[in-house]
């Protein structure tokens, strides 16, 4: 397990620490656009002009900010199912699994249920996949808790087996009959989420996030059990030692990250694309664990990790029309990130194994 | 091998150390230590676990070098830059955990890395297993024991496998044998065996250098004797010379006779007091490289402090895990303040009135990299005043941590500052903070002063001490005599997983100890 448990601990630390903070925080994107700068000179483009592109065309209007704002939102869903699980020292890698099956559940609410019920499917919809969320990661969260039975296998797997479930289900019992392949019937209108900036796709399931996020920060620092898992997080023996439930803490944080990302699945599911289809997450979890590793599982870092993301996602997509530059270019910002967000948990870890050899 | 040794007959030091130290940091693994060994004699290392005799055979051995000192061999000064090198020079040793890969068969591991080949070099070259065969047999003949060379190394008895171990050395040249801790893993009779294959390498000539903490095996097995405590040695002398007690004081520390008729504490007013805490017939299995227990009783009464002695790895770390809740008993019966835990959680039992201070503190009593604030309400931060409900006071959090840590001055920076940051010292009263403020009826106490100043241990023996005049008990486990003799009203000895004496401190002294402590580490091999 990966213990990835270092939050900040705001009360009263002197400037000097905030700024090695930041900076640690920062370092991964400096690092990033100074390795895309070095691309753009070898292709014979001016990096400050590509930059600045990349930043009007993710913050330049309202319309953009909307966009990028759109983009974020499954990732603040993901980023914190990620968290909840790595500040306690699971390294679980399933919450794109969760995510996804909690998309198609929703989706199922919402176009099955009768259209009579109005906006009340909602609330339906989201509670049931939080559940079949909170289902799917309780298998994992077992299997390590009474087990040891290593977590970053079984989540890891358990996505392709909800890959695998769902595609099934999209192209048998659930598939539409009208629209063709790979998709359920649309759901009810009165299920969609509400869109905040039309024309932008920008929908009700961002402040849902915001919403869950704020919770997360309570939950961290507020709650008995937030408070265990962190110590869980520090180290397990200690834990133990002191009356801390080791297994109920990792089984908790598992059933919390599920109903997170099956949240995040209905959002989704409800707000963007307003039925389940195929292929339904781009990898949101994945990039979710990103956006936890950059914010240091802290609820401030990852609504700015999630909004930076968000923001070179909607920034690619229209750049490569604007300019020569293909979209790999924001793959390659993005890759470079989250390699150097990882490289920030293994200076992490090294620290954990000076300070205890 | 013999012709290798008789070719050196006129060697006074086979093998040698001079004035060796070595430091890890800040922690001094071995002090100037000085060794030799002299040719055709088996000669026996013994200490403490973690007195330093695993850091010197690997500087003998060529894996760590010495910061300082010198290792001689054959009278020379030699240079070890690895193991390899060591093993040229005729120095080769057998491991606790044997090295034999389990799926080659016994001969293909006594060739694996020196194989005979037949048509020298080239590509037709190839391995001469016929001569393999025949030397692995002979050697074996000259051993006195029987291989099975085809069996799989893995479905092998160990002290086959340990066998085969030293075989292999033998073939590849080695005149000077290390054994680490050999009879660990040994059945008596094999140990027996054993004894009778090393005596017969010793008079082929081969010299031998043999790790043990089991005194009887030194005193039946070697012909001279290094004692090795907290890094220095301590005591070296001929085993005709001498005899077991005063080796098991030498071991122990037991020479320092300054403490012992000063040091006591005010002793408690236990008398006949109700027992709180009463361990009956436990059994439990062993962590690595220590013993099981066996059948271990015990009781602690109101207002006593009853010591544990026992060398390390000898069960002390199993019972105490047995009686927090961190390990579960496979038969036997705890009793705590008159109900029934053994089946009890640690939390479960901390409840009902039970405390306990690790031995380990880095690991377990502190975790090192949260906040002091953390470390020091953890535990109670889900009962009233900080958890209230569903949620938490930071407020209360902050409150409690800064009295409890004010109650027994701890030194600390900032609440929110990493407990690393603290000093041992600090960082034991830290401990102790937290679990004095739960209101314990019984305290489990391992090495409480280990790693900790004068100040600090001063400090910690005043709070123990403070507890049982308030109606405390506790269970003291320590390596330190002296402390046991200081702060106990009766001291329990354990050996090889079981209880082997108990004494009243009155009347009683370290060297009487450290025998019982010593001496029985062997009863079942």
């Amino acid at each position: 397990m990966v213990n990835a448990s270092v939050e900040s601990h705001s009360s009263a630390m002197s400037p000097s620490i905030w700024l090695e903070k930041g900076f640690g925080l920062a370092f991964p994107f400096i690092v990033a656009l100074v390795v895309a700068a070095v691309i753009l000179l070898v292709i014979g483009e001016n990096p400050i002009d590509i930059f600045s592109l990349m930043a009007k065309e993710s913050f330049g209007s309202e319309r953009r900010i909307a966009a990028t704002l759109s983009a974020a939102t499954p990732l603040l869903f993901t980023a914190v199912a990620t968290a909840v699980c790595f500040r306690t020292g699971v390294f679980n890698v399933g919450v794109e699994g969760a995510f996804v099956v909690g998309g198609i559940a929703a989706a199922f609410i919402g176009f099955s249920l009768p259209a009579g019920m109005g906006f009340t499917i909602i609330p339906v919809a989201f509670a049931f996949a939080a559940l079949v969320g909170a289902i799917w990661l309780y298998i994992p969260g077992v299997l390590l808790a009474k087990l040891q039975v290593d977590e970053v296998v079984s989540t890891l797997m358990l996505n392709f087996v909800a890959f695998g479930v769902t595609g099934y289900l999209v192209n048998g019992p659930l598939l539409s009959e009208v629209s063709g392949n790979n998709v359920t019937p649309p759901v009810h209108e009165a299920a969609e989420l509400t869109r905040l900036m039309p024309p932008s796709t920008l929908h009700a399931g961002f402040i849902v996030g915001i919403l869950v996020v704020i919770a997360y920060a309570v939950w961290t620092r507020r709650t008995p059990t937030g408070f265990s898992a962190a110590m869980v997080g520090y180290s397990q023996r200690f834990s133990r030692a002191v009356g801390i439930s080791v297994p109920a803490s990792i089984i908790l944080v598992m059933v919390l990250s599920g109903v997170v990302a099956g949240f995040g699945g209905a959002s989704h599911a409800l707000g963007q694309l307003h039925r389940f289809t195929d292929g339904f997450s781009p990898g949101y979890g994945f990039t979710g664990m990103a956006v936890a590793l950059l914010g240091r599982n802290s609820a401030i870092g990852i609504v700015l990790g999630a909004i930076l993301f968000g923001a070179l996602a909607s920034a690619g997509t229209t750049i490569q029309l604007f300019s020569n530059i293909p979209l790999d270019l924001v793959n390659i910002i993005q890759g470079t990130v989250m390699i150097f967000a990882v490289v920030e948990i293994g200076r992490l870890r090294l620290l954990t194994r000076r300070a205890a050899p | 091998m013999a012709e290798a040794a008789t070719a050196r007959a006129d060697a006074t030091v086979r093998l040698g150390a001079r004035n060796i130290s070595k430091f890890y940091g800040p922690v001094r693994a071995n002090r100037d230590i000085s060794l030799s060994v002299a040719p055709g004699e088996i000669h026996a290392i013994v200490g403490e676990n973690g007195a330093g005799k695993s850091t010197l055979m690997r500087i003998l051995q060529g894996m760590e070098h010495p910061d300082s000192g010198a290792i001689i061999v054959d009278d020379q000064e030699v240079r070890f830059s690895q193991p390899q090198q060591a093993l040229e020079t005729g120095i080769g040793m057998v491991h606790q955990e044997f090295m034999l890969a389990p799926d080659l068969t016994l001969l293909e591991n006594l060739v694996l890395g020196d194989e005979p080949v037949s048509f020298a070099a080239g590509p037709l070259s190839r391995i001469d297993w016929a001569q393999a065969l025949q030397s692995g047999e002979e050697l074996a003949k000259k051993t006195g024991v029987a291989v099975d060379w085809r069996r799989r190394a893995g479905g092998t008895p160990v002290h086959i496998q340990q066998t085969v171990e030293i075989i292999r050395l033998l073939r590849r040249g080695t005149r000077i044998l290390i054994l680490d801790e050999p009879t660990a893993v040994l059945a008596p009779q094999q140990v027996e065996d054993l004894f009778v294959l090393l005596r017969n390498l010793r008079d082929a000539g081969t010299t031998i250098l043999f790790i043990s903490h089991k005194l009887k095996e030194v005193v039946a097995l070697a012909d001279r004797v290094t004692v090795i405590r907290r890094g220095e040695v301590s005591y070296s002398a001929n085993v005709s010379e001498t005899d077991s007690d005063t080796i098991a004081r030498y071991i122990v520390g037991g020479n320092d006779t300054s403490l012992i008729e000063t040091g006591r504490a005010s002793r408690g007013k236990a008398g006949d007091g109700e027992v709180v805490l009463n361990v009956a017939g436990l059994e439990a299995p062993s962590l690595e490289k220590s013993h099981p227990l066996h059948g271990v009783s015990l009781s602690v009464r109101k207002g006593e402090i009853v010591g544990l002695a026992a060398v390390s790895g000898n069960g002390q770390d199993e019972l105490v895990e047995c009686l927090v809740g961190l390990r579960s008993a496979s038969s036997g019966r705890v009793d705590l303040l008159g109900g029934d835990v053994t089946h009890a959680t640690n939390g479960e039992r901390r409840r009902k009135g039970i405390a306990y201070i690790s031995a380990d503190r880095r690991h377990e009593g502190l975790a090192t990299l949260a906040p002091v604030e953390d470390n020091v309400v953890a535990g109670s931060h889900d009962r009233p005043p900080i958890g209230k409900g569903m949620f938490l006071s930071l407020k209360q959090k902050r409150r409690v941590a800064t009295e409890r840590l004010a109650s027994v001055d701890v030194r600390y920076g900032h609440l929110s500052d990493p407990v690393s940051s603290l000093s041992g010292g600090n960082q034991q009263r830290l401990v102790f903070a937290r679990e004095i403020a739960s209101d314990p009826k019984v305290m489990v106490v391992s090495q409480p002063t280990r790693g900790v100043d004068l100040n600090g241990i001063a400090a910690i023996h005043k709070l123990l001490l403070q507890f049982r005049d308030d109606g405390g008990s506790v269970l003291l486990v320590s390596e330190e005599l002296e402390e046991l003799l200081y702060l106990c009203d009766r001291i329990v000895v354990m050996a090889a997983g079981r209880i082997v004496g108990e004494t009243p401190v009155e009347g009683t002294d370290i060297a009487e100890i450290g025998r019982m402590m010593v001496m029985q580490g062997h009863a079942d091999g």
